[in-house]
């Protein structure tokens, strides 16, 4: 009896289908963080409302930095199958730069946000807002601090097959999250712009 | 080993990916800048751009719906996606209806 070929049978495939629904778990979370702030976006108890607090502009530079580290993850991921360790090395690099960079940004605007009596203790909308965008930059902390660790393991060991599992975990991670960045920077960004 | 029919060696639809993403945020960020969301059509506008731009970057940087069969990848994105729109779409519905039943 001949089925369909199990394509999900060695290591390598288990631990990338393993890890793409762990990335379906998080989905369902932050849509959970979504639909609170959908809910609680109008609530800002006579505080500085979404339209004047945000800064679109500055927005605009984070989502193309992130932008562009999903994509050099993946030129990073694309090299890492072909078995160019120093190319992939390079393009995780870049990537790592740009996602300290944009977790900067993140740091600079939430501290301007708290300096300006906007913290997430003031109204509900600010608490959604925190939740969410800061769930988020806990992620890309947590992404930076798991690349640095692989990029040690593949200096160490080059493109083998534990090695190209863990970079290809880390490009799907971190290509997840920016995807969740679009949404981000649509739904609450630029639709605070809604009067 | 390879089941994306060579879209993970391939620097090509990344090319791809990252193009069509700056035009759609370009897009998105020059309609609420110039018109500020006015009406509920550009509002549904932007938001149409944020969930085409999301499924780009689904196929062109993570290769869904491009393995063969079974569609495993596809199927349990598929399953989550009806969850999160359950929740997300409930959870408004249900909050807006509450809040106009007790409007003073």
């Amino acid at each position: 009896m001949k089925a369909f070929p199990d394509m999900y049978h060695d290591q390598y495939s288990r631990t990338i289908f393993g890890f793409w629904m762990y990335l379906l778990t998080d989905f369902i979370l932050f849509g959970t963080f979504f639909a609170v702030y959908a809910v609680l976006r109008k609530s800002v108890l006579g505080g500085t409302p979404p339209d004047v607090l945000f800064e679109l502009p500055y927005t605009l530079w984070q989502t193309l930095i992130l932008l562009g580290s999903a994509y050099t993850i993946g030129m990073g991921g694309a090299f890492a199958h072909r078995k160019q360790a120093s190319k992939a090395m390079l393009f995780f690099g870049i990537t790592f730069l740009l996602g300290v960079l944009f977790l900067g940004l993140e740091g600079r605007e939430l501290a301007r946000f708290i300096a300006s009596g906007n913290s997430w203790q003031n109204s509900a909308f600010l608490s959604s807002f925190f939740t969410l965008v800061g769930t988020h930059g806990a992620h890309i902390l947590f992404g930076l601090l798991w690349m640095v660790l692989i990029l040690i393991s593949v200096a160490q060991d080059g493109i083998t097959a534990q090695t190209l599992r863990r970079l290809t975990c880390m490009r799907m991670f971190w290509q997840f999250l920016n995807i969740l960045w679009v949404f981000v920077f649509t739904i609450v960004y630029l639709m605070g712009e809604i009067q | 080993m390879d089941k994306f029919h060579g879209w993970t060696v391939s620097t090509k639809p990344l090319h791809i990916g990252l193009i069509l993403s700056v035009i759609l945020i370009l897009a998105s960020y020059r309609i609420v800048t110039y018109y500020h969301l006015t009406n509920v059509g550009l509002i549904m506008g932007v938001f149409a751009l944020g969930i085409v731009q999301a499924l780009l970057q689904l196929v062109f940087f993570m290769h869904l719906g491009l393995e063969n069969r079974p569609y495993w990848y596809m199927i349990t994105f598929l399953f989550t996606a009806l969850i999160v729109l359950i929740v997300v779409g409930g959870t408004i519905w249900i909050m807006s209806n509450l809040n106009y039943h007790l409007m003073p």
